[in-house]
């Protein structure tokens, strides 16, 4: 361990025994539960950062609402599952302004994919993640958080608001429990897991 | 004599976007483009290393908390500073030695890795 340490010292750039870290995105509008949903399964209370954006940093020339404001300040909520010494799961909850948080690169490139947790009383405020990670290419499951255990729309009724690809998993449940989060969260990863058993099948036939 | 600057308030309007980078020395963004928020950080062991001598607090700051690895995102939280700036100092103490960082995978690899997936997928089974 001793001389194996040593090794990585001088490489800092090396893997070394820190842990690989993978990222998924917990996205959806204003109140729907992100950060709830984020300690359901962290194993820490969620943590909060925060980044300043720029249009500079972000790569945009403009974007509305952003006109004439060089630099703004978003926060988000993270939390942490220890899966083993050799791999750490981070969930970040998107903040709830999107214009903001689709200009962050940083937070978008390296997720493995996406959960989107959508309110059936405000579907709208969730239609902007859902049009983001289609257009950037970002795997996605839709959680449809029920509160208390309320379901007021079938699961079709939601599908068909959200005019969802049926292709993407829809899951209901109450991200407040630890069950239901980490419900969402398997079949996001079940999800991934069946796209790149069929990944090759569908390169062929996107480019049909 | 008077200026027609007395009586203002120093910094007040600036004073939250400006202070940060007081720590970086005015630097904005880090010399490598390839810290993301989840590269993993772990300080490297003392003893063969000369002494820290002229580091800010934040940076002795990022070098302890990083005695566990952390990643990037964590120690920002920690320092309660954004994480731009908390990348600049990341990149300091890599050119003076004193972390190792670990890169994620690119998603469209680990995104396809069944094996990485899953043990994630067994993960999460076991909570």
């Amino acid at each position: 361990m001793g001389s194996r340490d040593s090794e990585h010292a001088k490489r800092p750039d090396r893997p070394g025994p820190a842990p690989e870290a993978v990222k998924f995105l917990v996205a959806g509008g204003f109140g729907v539960g992100k950060t709830t949903l984020v300690g359901a399964v962290s194993e820490v209370a969620p943590v909060r950062t925060e980044e300043y954006l720029t249009r500079a940093s972000a790569g945009v020339d403009d974007i509305e609402g952003l006109a004439g404001k060089e630099t703004t300040t978003v926060a988000l909520d993270f939390g942490r599952i220890t899966i083993s010494p050799e791999l750490v799961v981070y969930l970040f909850g998107t903040p709830g302004q999107e214009r903001f948080w689709f200009m962050w690169n940083d937070l978008v490139q390296g997720a493995l994919g996406a959960v989107v947790l959508v309110d059936t009383r405000r579907l709208e405020v969730s239609f902007a993640s859902i049009d983001f990670f289609e257009n950037r290419g970002v795997p996605f499951v839709v959680g449809v958080n029920c509160f208390h255990g309320h379901r007021d729309r079938t699961e079709a009724e939601v599908r068909e608001a959200l005019d969802l690809d049926p292709a993407v998993p829809l899951v209901m449940g109450d991200v407040r429990r630890q069950d239901a989060a980490r419900d969402l969260l398997l079949a996001l990863v079940d999800h991934l897991m069946e796209r790149a058993a069929a990944g090759e099948d569908e390169a062929v036939r996107d480019s049909a | 004599m008077s200026h027609w600057t007395d009586g203002m308030e120093p910094d007040d309007a600036e004073q939250t976007l400006i202070r940060p980078y007081t720590i970086t020395r005015g630097r904005t963004v880090p010399e490598r483009d390839d810290l993301t928020l989840i590269t993993m950080v772990a300080t490297v062991d003392d003893d063969e290393l000369p002494a820290a001598g002229r580091l800010e607090p934040e940076h002795r700051a990022i070098l302890d908390r990083c005695r566990t690895p952390a990643a990037l995102a964590e120690i920002a939280a920690t320092l309660d500073l954004p994480v731009s700036v908390t990348k600049i100092l990341i990149d300091d103490l890599i050119s003076l030695g004193r972390v190792k960082v670990r890169a994620p995978r690119p998603a469209d690899q680990g995104g396809l890795n069944t094996t990485l997936l899953q043990a994630v997928r067994d993960g999460l089974q076991r909570l």
